[in-house]
């Protein structure tokens, strides 16, 4: 089962693609809010949910008034559930419920051929209501369609004679003239008003119990309300994102020009743009090659976003996807480690890593590493990864590391290595950093190119540190130190 | 006098009853109001918190129900629902949450008593007031708050009727002084224009513009030393509203004869001032020499709540 902990939502940014959606209803909230990801065993929902999404994002344009009158009424639905719960339970339902049900049933009334309208369009899988007519019957017996709810006097023949009393007794109220008269009077009123109450109990009651074969049905359809709110949040996301909905494989997993929305945007921020990223992976490790400020964590990490986005039912953030459905996701990220553990930052990940591996070896996975090992002496934390590296080559699942250790990607399935400065010119930079004055870091970042290419054969780690002590302008005796060294 | 004070308040949409202290009146005056009004108009019911309580939960006493005329909208928590006995016509919930439940917005399908325990917050009043006028309310009464709370009321209504009596103070000239100093604060004239915020000190900022608008609280101890220099002589202050006022009665009295105008940005205007001659815990004023002495330093109606709306 894919179970994903907060602060790694945040870290890939699914957090903030959940933030995004503004769920209408409490059951669509709801949906958002404790996020359910569908297993391996589940592909058929899932592609039911996929085209649905797939649908419901074709039709966002045309039908955009549509959608937003759907969404209106959405908004505008309250929490039943929990009077549904009780109402099949046989308990009397009290006024206030009983109005929250009927103003819930109206709108239901009002959306399905709203539904029904962007189903001449979108043609969406297994999602209808249950027609509100009869539970509606029962709460507004005299199809008043007002928006109050009321007791009709007419519900039994005991209310209306307890009412006109009561009528009566006020009107007398108002004309009487000494304290005595009132007094009786008061009494009277007293008394009949214990008489209503326990009258609208029992109307009450009764209501309650004509509901209760219902109430099923009508859970149900509020499950339908939050699928339908969920579905057009998911829609709306894929059409802001440009989302497709991937071709489900066995194994390999491809992503063709991916983006990471939380990026997108912060980068759009800043009048930059995020450049898209393009990976294929497969059974074993595959390792991310590249320099520092190049984006393999990115890379990575928008790896595990859109493989969670597709397990929640979205379309992915790419031109083309293929992907397999994992029983897990695993990550290890070499700042969330657990700093309460008393162990060292290296002994923690070591025990982290212990944990998720058990995980992983459940089913077919997708295991994350990012720059494993680090917090160790390089020398020994390249004999490690490199070992880790190969064991993974033989794990049934997508392992996929980000490194800085010589010789860890020749042990590995594949290797990818971050483009970064491989196209640019030092001299270049050097040149722009002295016209420009701006801050090197900068303007490197600005020449750094995020793709990813696959290297094929053996190939060194990249000299791009190198490059940008050169780019940086190192003092001059150091850098000839440092190639000489090289 | 009533059919005149009749007339005022009908012309304010909005309208506040807010109390000196406890016992002063404020629910004789609402169920008057309910009662002469209510079958005229349509009107919305509700209250700052908690209030309609049969006996006072403070002091005790019997206290009178809040008994409501046909039509009538009620706001209130749905915890005291049960504990009325209209007819109930459930309009809305409000989402707006109380100790005592959500406020729920009812009709009363019949004559009858209703506890009202309402939203506490000024913004959420407004919000129920808005619904009330969208479900076809013709005017708001907001059952309010009690001594220098009651001022907020001012944000929330247009109108108010200031209610004080005996409970107050044993000392008649005690409960007049103080009832008047709120009656001024509350009666501050609107400022027609806003001045500009200080920005490093008040001084400052009254040397160079003569004027300038309060945003937190104005203190004695901000105003005094001003004073003192003779900065302030002729000058304006402007704050958010009357709530923001914290000065003695004494100073309140300098400011006057400096000639320096203290004004609010809210403004809402005092409708009438009741006084209950007698207290909740055994003594009574002389009910002609109260009214007398009340109407002398106040400019509108004085009404005796025992004798003229009992």
């Amino acid at each position: 089962m894919i179970a994903v902990r907060f602060e790694e939502r945040e870290k890939i940014g699914l957090q903030y693609a959940l933030e995004t959606l503004h769920g209408c209803s409490p059951f669509g909230i709801e949906k958002i809010r404790r996020l359910r990801f569908y297993s391996p065993e589940e592909q058929e929902e899932l592609e039911t949910e996929l085209y649905n999404v797939e649908q419901a994002a074709k039709a966002a344009e045309p039908m955009k008034a549509v959608y937003d009158k759907i969404c209106m009424l959405l908004c505008q639905m309250k929490e039943i559930r929990g009077s549904l719960r009780r109402i099949k339970a046989l308990e009397t339902p009290d006024h206030v419920e009983l109005f929250e049900l009927k103003n819930y049933l109206q709108r239901l009334e009002t959306l399905i051929p709203l539904l029904q309208q962007v189903d001449e369009m979108t043609h969406f899988r297994d999602l209808a209501f249950h027609d509100p007519a009869a539970a509606l019957a029962v709460l507004d017996p005299e199809r008043t369609r007002s928006r109050g709810f009321y007791i009709p006097d007419s519900a039994t023949q005991k209310l209306r004679e307890i009412r006109q009393a009561k009528k009566q007794i006020e009107e007398q109220l108002y004309h009487a003239a000494t304290d005595a008269e009132k007094d009786e009077l008061r009494q009277r009123r007293t008394r009949i008003c214990a008489e209503e109450d326990s009258e609208e109990m029992k109307i009450r009651k009764a209501m309650g119990a004509a509901l209760a074969p219902m109430a099923d049905d009508l859970l149900a359809d509020a499950d339908t309300v939050g699928r339908l709110d969920f579905l057009i949040q998911k829609a709306r996301f894929a059409v802001r994102y440009g989302g497709i909905r991937p071709q489900i494989t066995q194994h390999e997993l491809e992503l063709v020009d991916m983006v990471n929305p939380e990026l997108c945007d912060l980068l759009a921020d800043k009048g930059r743009a995020f450049v898209p990223v393009s990976i294929a992976l497969d059974r074993g490790a595959t390792v991310i090659t590249g320099a520092n400020m190049g984006g393999k964590s990115v890379a990575m990490k928008t790896v595990a976003l859109n493989v969670l986005l597709l397990q929640a039912g979205f379309l992915v953030c790419a031109k083309e996807a293929k992907m397999p459905l994992f029983h897990s996701v695993k990550m290890l990220f070499d700042d969330l480690q657990s700093i309460q553990s008393g162990l060292s930052g290296f002994g923690s990940e070591i025990v982290e890593f212990q944990k998720a591996l058990t995980e992983v070896e459940e089913g077919y996975s997708l295991f994350l590493l990012d720059e494993f090992a680090r917090g160790t002496n390089p020398d020994e934390g390249a004999v490690i990864v490199q070992a880790v590296t190969r064991y993974l080559n033989g794990v049934d699942a997508i392992s996929l590391l980000t490194t800085h250790y010589d010789k860890v990607a020749e042990n590995a399935n594949a290797h990818y290595q971050i483009i970064g400065l491989r196209d640019v010119d030092p001299d270049q930079i050097r040149a722009e950093l002295a016209v420009t004055g701006d801050d090197g870091i900068q303007v490197i970042a600005r020449h750094m190119n995020y793709g990813l290419y696959r290297v094929e054969g053996r190939s060194d780690c990249p000299r791009d540190a190198l490059n940008i002590c050169r780019m940086l302008s190192l003092k001059e005796e150091i850098l000839q130190e440092i190639e000489r060294a090289y | 006098m009533t059919a005149q004070l009749q007339k005022a308040l009908a012309e304010v949409k909005t309208m506040s009853i807010v109390g000196m202290c406890k016992n002063a009146g404020k629910t004789t005056v609402l169920n008057w109001l309910l009662a002469n009004a209510g079958r005229e108009r349509v009107l919305g019911l509700t209250s700052i918190g908690r209030d309609g309580e049969s006996t006072d939960v403070v002091t005790g006493t019997e206290k009178p129900s809040i008994f409501v005329p046909e039509g009538t909208l009620i706001a209130t928590a749905k915890d005291m629902l049960r504990l009325g006995d209209v007819t109930k016509e459930i309009m809305a919930t409000t989402g707006i949450p109380t100790p005592l439940g959500e406020v729920v917005v009812m009709r009363a399908r019949s004559a009858g008593y209703v506890q009202i325990a309402g939203p506490s917050i000024t913004t959420q009043l407004k919000d129920v007031s808005n619904l009330f006028f969208e479900l076809g309310a013709d005017q708001s009464i907001i059952d309010g708050a009690l001594g220098r709370k009651s001022l907020g009321a001012r944000a929330v209504a247009e109108g108010v009727i200031l209610c004080t009596g005996a409970s107050y103070h044993m000392s008649m000239e005690k409960v007049i002084e103080d009832t008047v100093n709120i009656y001024r604060i509350m009666n501050l004239p609107k400022a027609d224009t806003l001045p500009p915020e200080p920005e490093e000190s008040l001084e400052a900022c009254l040397k160079q513009h003569g004027e300038a608008l309060i945003n937190g609280a104005l203190t004695d101890t901000m105003v005094v030393p001003l004073l003192r220099s003779g900065v302030l002589r002729g000058g304006r202050l402007v704050v958010r509203d009357p709530s923001k006022v914290l000065l003695k009665p004494d100073t309140l009295d300098k400011l006057q004869t400096r000639q320096v105008k203290l004004e609010a940005a809210e403004a809402a205007r005092t409708l009438c001032v009741t006084i209950n001659p007698v207290s909740a815990y055994g003594w009574k004023f002389d009910k002609d020499e109260f009214k007398r002495k009340m109407s002398e330093a106040v400019d509108v109606p004085v009404i005796n709540v025992k004798e003229e709306l009992a």
